[in-house]
Formats: C-alpha cells, structure tokens, sequence
C-alpha cells in the first residue's frame, strides 16, 4: 500500500483535476469522493491536498471562491480553468504513455 | 471538541507568518476537518476517535507552509547593491568637485577653453552617474502581503524620490560654485558674478516644484 500510495502522490494534481471538472468543489469533499473511488484503500492527507491547492493555483490550473452558505459555514471552493482543463489532457495523455511502457518494460519474457 | 480541532490548527501554523494567505487557509482547513469529524459522528464513532482521525489525517505540514512564502529576499546581494551604490556616489561627487581643478591648471597656461571644456566633461560625467545610482538603486520589496510591508515599500518610494532630487541639487550646487569661480576669474566680474548663486537657488526651488507636481 505505501509505495501504491507513492506512486500516486505523484499524480495528485491530475486526481484533483478530474474531480474538478465535474463541478466546483471544496477540500473535503474531493478527498470524500477520491476515498469513495477507491474504496477506502487511498485518501490524501490535508497538507498533501492544501499544498497541491496552493501549487495549481499558482499555476492558474484552478481559482478558488469563498462559498457564501446562509447557515454554517464558508466552505472555499476551487474552480477550474481553462487552462486547468488543458493541463489535466496533457496529464492524462502522459500518464496513458507512462502506463503503456511501463507495462511493456516490466513483461515477463 | 470542534474548539479542540481549532486549536490544533491554531497550534500547527503557530510559527507561520502572519498573513491574509495564513490564516484563510487555517480556516478553510478548520471546516473541512470540521466537517470530517462531523461526519465521523455521524458513522457512530466516539468524539475522541472521530477527532483523533480527523487530526492525524492531516500529515506534514512544513512544505504547505513554505509554499505560502514568498520567497526571500538575498540579503548579501542587497548589501553588495548598497555598497555599490555608495562608493559610485562617493566617486560622482569626487568627479565634481575636482572639476574645477582643470580650469585651474589649464588657466596657468593661458589655455581656459581647454580647462573650461574639462570641467564640463567631468561634471557631466559626475551628474550622470549620480542620476544613475539613484535610479538604479534596489527598490524595497515586498516579503509579505501585510500592513506593515506596504508601509515599508511605500516609504522606500518615498526615500528614493527623495534621493534623486538630493542628488541633483547637489550636482546643481556644485556646478554652480565652479561657474561662479570660472567666470569670475575670466571676466573678473566679482562685482555681479555672484548672482550665480540666487539664480541656482531659484533653479533648485523650481525643481523642488516639478518633483511635488509629479507625484
């Protein structure tokens, strides 16, 4: 499980992405779906998400937004861009290669 | 307990600058991990477990708080600027004030237009290094999104202005003294020559004018 969990990590920005542009959403309820997804067996920590937050931002991957709720609380949510959704192909298609070469370099004979 | 999960965030970025960026973040984290632990509740967990999980799932939290700094500052490189700036002033004001030794020189020799043409290059040279430092000099920059570091940029703003005027009424005033003793000592005109220095003074109100309707 710890070096799958490696493996992802290095991923998390193309995992947030892909939530994002389903719809706008805020930290807790990404990591809620992405422990859903993969059946309770991966769950980012708070200071891995917050600082992946923080670096796509700056990016200009994602803007966020302070949730305006009449009652309880002010949830900040994150937005993608544009070029947030670009980011997130070129993710995708690199990781697709990865995936590809990967499984062909490490085929049994 | 939910005062507790403050607290331990509170705890968290206790050495953390001060910032706006600071302290949304705590509170964006505070309502998620609120929101964890009411969750938790919500499974039938006890309050202690279901806080002890929501806190332990937030990891490390050193390199977010990093990456909420913008970047120092290289304090040696400041230095080395500031010493620069320093000895080029020094070297433009020696430039000047010696101008008036060609004039000297040349005049023993019954040669003043050399002596005078001289002068003029070496205080221009001075004058324009001295522009030059002042506009060149580094500018304050911001380390921190907070009050205090706007005030800070805003009167380093202000002091460079103030260089820059010091260092051309300087220019001025120096310039000024080595025409009064050129001309004097050609035409010999003591008598009204110096005037020069109402006239410089009137030149350096003006400018002192120019510099306030700029701003």
């Amino acid at each position: 499980m710890s070096i799958a969990a490696d493996l992802i990590r290095g991923h998390t920005d193309a995992i947030i992405l892909a939530q994002l542009i389903k719809k706008d959403s805020y930290g807790y309820e990404i990591n809620k779906v992405i422990q859903k997804k993969s059946d309770g067996l991966y769950e980012l920590k708070e200071a891995t998400l917050y600082t992946a937050f923080r670096r796509l931002e700056q990016a200009g991957c994602i803007s966020s937004y302070w949730g305006d709720k009449n009652v309880g609380a002010r949830r900040r949510y994150y937005a993608i861009t544009d070029w947030g959704k670009e980011s997130y192909q070129r993710l995708r298609r690199e990781w697709d290669e990865a995936k590809r070469l990967i499984d062909l370099l490490i085929e049994e004979e | 307990m939910e005062n507790k999960i403050r607290d331990y965030v509170e705890d968290l970025f206790a050495d953390a600058p001060q910032t706006k960026k600071v302290y949304e973040l705590k509170e964006e984290m505070v309502q998620n991990l609120i929101d964890k632990y009411r969750d938790l509740l919500a499974e039938g967990m006890p309050e202690d477990a279901a806080y002890n999980i929501a806190v332990a799932g937030i990891g490390d939290v050193g390199e977010l708080i990093r990456s909420l700094e913008v970047p120092f500052r290289d304090e040696g490189m400041e230095v080395r600027q500031r010493n620069q700036s320093a000895a080029m002033t020094a070297i433009a004001v020696i430039v000047i004030i010696l101008s008036v030794l060609p004039v000297l020189i040349f005049e023993s020799f019954g040669m003043e237009n050399i002596g005078i043409c001289l002068m003029l290059v070496m205080v221009a040279a001075g004058v324009g290094l001295l522009i030059y430092t002042a506009k060149t000099k580094p500018q304050y920059r911001k380390k921190e999104d907070t009050m205090v570091e706007d005030f800070k940029a805003w009167q380093a703003d202000q002091g460079q202005r103030k260089n820059l005027l010091r260092s051309i009424s300087s220019a001025l005033w120096t310039l000024t003294l080595a025409a009064y003793f050129v001309l004097s000592f050609m035409t010999g005109a003591w008598h009204i020559s110096w005037v020069l220095f109402l006239i410089a003074a009137a030149a350096e109100q003006l400018l002192k004018a120019c510099f306030d309707l700029r701003k």
